[in-house]
C-alpha cells in the first residue's frame, strides 16, 4: 500500500467511527422520545377530573341541623340521604336497579364531596346550589375517550342505561372536566378516581430526608478520612474495594438486610419511611463516597503542600483548602445518589411498603408507600384509571429526579466558578 | 559580603522512598541571610534535600529521612518537633505557582491566620500590605485585593506565594525552582526581589538555571545522584571548581 492509499484509508475509518457514534446517539433519542411520548399519552388525562353538575338543596331541616349551623356541627350532619335525593333527581329512573346503575355513575364519596363544598362555602346553607361531583373510573375514562363503548353490553362494565344518562348530561353541558387536585392531595385508595399519591409523596419526603441525614455526614467523613488521613496499607485497600463492591451489590440485597435487621432483629415499624430511609442509606452510602472520594482526589496536591508550607495543620489544610475545592463534585455526587434511592423500588417492597396506606403519613414513623412503589401498585391493578395514574405517577417521580439533577449540574457550576 | 554564621546544618542525612535511596550521607551548612543555590541534573536529590528542612517528606508515607538537621543548633529531625511551628519559621516556595483558589488577600492572610499574629483586622491590613510589599507585588494588586488569586499572571501569582510565605515572619525560605515556569521578565522580577529579601532571611533556592545561580547566589551546592559532590561559594564553584564531575556540569559536558 503506497501513502496516498493509506491516507484514504485513514479517512474513511474516521468517517465511519462518525457515523456509529451518530447512529448511536439518533437510536438513544429516539428511545427517549419513545419513552416520554408513551408516559405522556397515558398519564396527561390523570391531571383532569370529570365532575357532573348536580343541583343540591342545603335545606336545614331535611339536614337536621340549626338554621345558622356551626362547621363542627355540619362535621357531625349525615348528608347520605340528601346526597341520594339530589342524585336520582337528575334522570327518571324505574325501579331499584336503575337507581342503583344512576347512583354509580358517580364515585361513592358523593356524601362526603357535598358535605366538604358547604363547609367551604358556609353561605349556602338554606339555598339550592350547583355542585359538582366526581363521577365514577369508568364514566371518568368514558369522558376522557378511554372507554371502549362499542362493545356489546355484557362486555362492559358500564350498562346501556348508563351511557343514555351519560349521553343525556353530556348533552345537557353538564359534565365537566376540571383540574384533579385529589391526585395530589388524597391518599391511595380503591377507587381510581379518589386515588392520590398524597401519600407516596411524604413518604417519599420523609424516606428521602433520612437518606440525606444519615448518608451524607457518614459519606463525607469516611470519604476525607479515607482520602486525605488514612494510611496506605492493605486494610485501606480491603475497604477501598468493599467500598466498590457495596456500590454495585443490587439493591434488593439491601432490603433484605433491612427486612432482616432493622425489622426483624431491632423490631422497626413495619412500612414506615423511618425503616425505608436507614436501608436506603446503607445502598447510597457507598454510591456517595465514591465520587465524594474522586473529587476530593481532583484537588490538586500542589493546594494541600502550599497549606502546610504556611504552617497549617494536616487538619486545616484539608478543611480550610481541599473540602472547599471538592464541594461541587461532593454535592452533586450526594444529589445523584439521593436521586437514585429516590427511584429505588425493591428493597422498599422488601421492608413492606407494599402496603395498602390510605392514610398520609404524618411523622416518618408512619406506615406509608413511597413513589416508585406506588407506580408499582397501581401497575398491577386492573381499574382503567389506575393506568393513568401510574404514568402521571411516573411523570411525577420523574419530575423530580429531573429536578434533583439540574440542582447537581447547578451547584457544580456555581461553586466551579466561584473557586477558579 | 560572605557571612560566617551556620543557620542549617545537616549532618548525614539519608533520604529512602521505600527501598530507593534518595539522598547519601549529605553534609551541608547553610549560612544565615545569604542565598544559598543548589543545582544538579534531575533526579539529584536537591529538592528531596530542601524537603527534608521543614518536614515536607513527612507527607509521603514510604519516606524515611535519617541523620541530623540542625536550625541555630536545634536538632529538627526527630518526632517530637512540631512541624506546624516548624514550618511557621521556615517558609516554602513551589516550582509551580500554587496560590489557593481565595482572593490575594486571603491568601496572604491564611498564615498570619493560622497562627493567630494579628488580633485585630487593622494589624491584619498592616501584615498583607507589608508581605506584598515585601514580594514587591503591592503596587500591582493594591487595588483589586479581593479577586482571585489565580486571576493573576504566573509571575505575579508566584510573587503572590513568596508574600505568602513571608507574611508569617519566617527565618528561613526553601525555593523549589521558584522560576522554572515563568517567562524571562518574570524570572528577573523574582531575582531581584531574592536580592532583597536575603537581607532579612536565610534562603535556599534549587535551580536548574546555572545563570541564575550565579545572578543569585553566594555559596552553591552541587549534587548528583543523590550525593553532595562539592558545596563552596558560587564563585569558587564556577570559576574554579575542585571537583571534575562540578566542572563537567557547569560547563554543559552532561546533566
Amino acid at each position: 500500500m503506497n501513502k496516498d492509499q493509506l491516507l484514504k484509508k485513514r479517512y474513511r475509518a474516521e468517517k465511519r467511527f462518525k457515523f456509529y457514534g451518530l447512529v448511536s446517539i439518533t437510536l438513544a433519542i429516539l428511545f427517549v422520545i419513545f419513552l416520554v411520548n408513551v408516559i405522556f399519552s397515558k398519564g396527561r388525562t390523570a391531571f383532569q377530573r370529570t365532575t357532573i353538575a348536580v343541583e343540591v338543596n342545603f335545606n336545614t331541616e331535611e339536614l337536621e341541623l340549626s338554621s345558622n349551623a356551626s362547621i363542627e356541627e355540619i362535621q357531625d350532619a349525615d348528608f347520605y340521604d340528601l346526597s341520594i335525593n339530589s342524585l336520582l333527581k337528575l334522570y327518571k329512573t324505574e325501579g331499584a336497579k336503575q337507581e342503583k346503575e344512576l347512583l354509580r355513575v358517580f364515585s361513592p364519596d358523593h356524601d362526603i364531596e357535598i358535605k366538604n363544598f358547604l363547609i367551604k362555602n358556609l353561605d349556602n346553607l338554606n339555598k339550592n346550589v350547583i355542585v359538582n361531583l366526581t363521577t365514577s373510573d369508568d364514566i371518568d375514562q368514558l369522558h376522557k375517550g378511554n372507554y371502549p363503548r362499542h362493545l356489546p353490553e355484557e362486555r362492559r362494565r358500564i350498562s346501556d342505561f348508563q351511557l343514555l344518562i351519560y349521553d343525556q348530561l353530556v348533552k345537557e353541558n353538564k359534565v365537566n372536566k376540571v383540574f384533579n387536585t385529589f391526585f395530589f392531595t388524597n391518599g391511595d385508595s380503591r377507587n381510581p378516581e379518589l386515588a392520590g399519591i398524597g401519600g407516596s409523596l411524604f413518604g417519599s419526603f420523609f424516606t428521602i430526608i433520612i437518606t440525606l441525614i444519615l448518608s451524607f455526614p457518614i459519606a463525607i467523613f469516611a470519604s476525607i478520612y479515607l482520602e486525605e488521613f488514612a494510611p496506605k496499607n492493605r486494610i485501606t485497600d480491603f475497604i477501598e474495594i468493599n467500598i466498590n463492591n457495596l456500590a454495585a451489590v443490587p439493591s434488593i440485597v439491601f432490603g433484605l438486610l433491612g427486612l432482616g435487621i432493622l425489622l426483624g432483629t431491632f423490631d422497626l415499624p413495619r412500612s414506615t419511611p423511618l425503616v425505608a430511609g436507614i436501608t436506603l442509606s446503607l445502598m447510597t452510602l457507598p454510591r456517595i463516597i465514591i465520587p465524594c472520594r474522586a473529587s476530593l482526589k481532583a484537588v490538586p496536591p500542589s493546594i494541600r503542600e502550599g497549606a502546610l508550607a504556611v504552617g497549617a495543620s494536616k487538619v486545616q489544610s484539608v478543611m480550610h483548602h481541599v473540602v472547599p475545592l471538592s464541594i461541587p463534585g461532593t454535592l452533586s455526587g450526594t444529589i445523584i445518589g439521593l436521586a437514585q434511592a429516590l427511584g429505588e423500588t425493591a428493597p422498599l417492597i422488601l421492608i413492606g411498603m407494599v402496603a395498602f396506606v390510605v392514610d398520609i403519613p404524618a411523622t416518618p414513623i408512619d406506615p406509608s408507600a413511597s413513589l416508585p412503589v406506588q407506580v408499582y401498585l397501581w401497575s398491577e391493578q386492573a381499574e382503567r384509571g389506575f393506568v393513568e395514574k401510574t404514568s402521571a405517577t411516573i411523570m411525577v417521580l420523574l419530575s423530580f429526579l429531573i429536578v434533583m439533577n439540574f440542582i447537581a449540574v447547578y451547584l457544580r457550576q456555581k461553586f466551579e466558578k466561584k473557586w477558579s | 559580603m560572605i557571612n560566617n554564621k551556620v543557620k542549617i546544618k545537616t549532618t548525614n542525612l539519608n533520604v529512602y522512598y521505600g527501598d530507593k535511596q534518595a539522598l547519601n550521607d549529605v553534609n551541608l551548612e547553610i549560612h544565615s541571610k545569604e542565598v544559598t543555590a543548589l543545582i544538579g541534573p534531575s533526579g539529584c536529590g536537591k529538592s528531596t534535600y530542601i524537603r527534608c528542612i521543614n518536614r515536607m517528606n513527612d507527607v509521603i508515607d514510604i519516606c524515611r529521612v535519617t541523620g541530623s538537621i540542625e536550625i541555630d543548633g536545634n536538632e529538627i529531625n526527630k518526632k517530637e518537633i512540631d512541624v506546624v511551628s516548624l514550618r511557621e519559621k521556615i517558609g516554602m516556595v513551589f516550582q509551580k505557582p500554587n496560590p489557593f483558589p481565595k482572593s490575594i488577600y486571603d491568601n496572604v492572610s491564611y498564615g498570619p491566620n493560622i497562627h493567630g499574629l494579628a488580633e485585630n483586622k487593622v494589624k491584619m491590613d498592616e501584615i498583607v500590605e507589608t508581605s506584598l510589599k515585601k514580594a514587591a507585588l503591592w503596587n500591582e494588586v493594591k487595588d483589586r485585593l479581593n479577586e482571585p488569586g489565580t486571576s493573576l499572571s504566573g509571575g505575579q501569582q508566584q510573587r503572590l506565594c513568596i508574600a505568602r510565605a513571608i507574611s508569617v515572619n519566617p527565618e528561613v525560605i526553601l525555593m523549589d525552582e521558584p522560576c522554572s515556569a515563568l517567562d524571562p521578565i518574570a524570572t528577573a522580577k523574582i531575582e531581584e526581589l531574592m536580592d532583597e529579601l536575603k537581607k532579612t532571611y536565610t534562603i535556599v533556592i534549587v535551580t536548574h538555571s546555572m545563570s541564575q545561580a550565579v545572578r543569585v547566589s553566594q555559596r552553591t551546592g552541587f549534587f548528583h545522584l543523590g550525593k553532595l559532590i562539592e558545596v563552596d561559594t558560587t564563585e569558587k564553584i564556577f570559576k574554579n571548581p575542585n571537583n571534575k564531575m562540578t566542572q563537567d556540569y557547569i560547563t554543559g559536558r552532561f546533566g
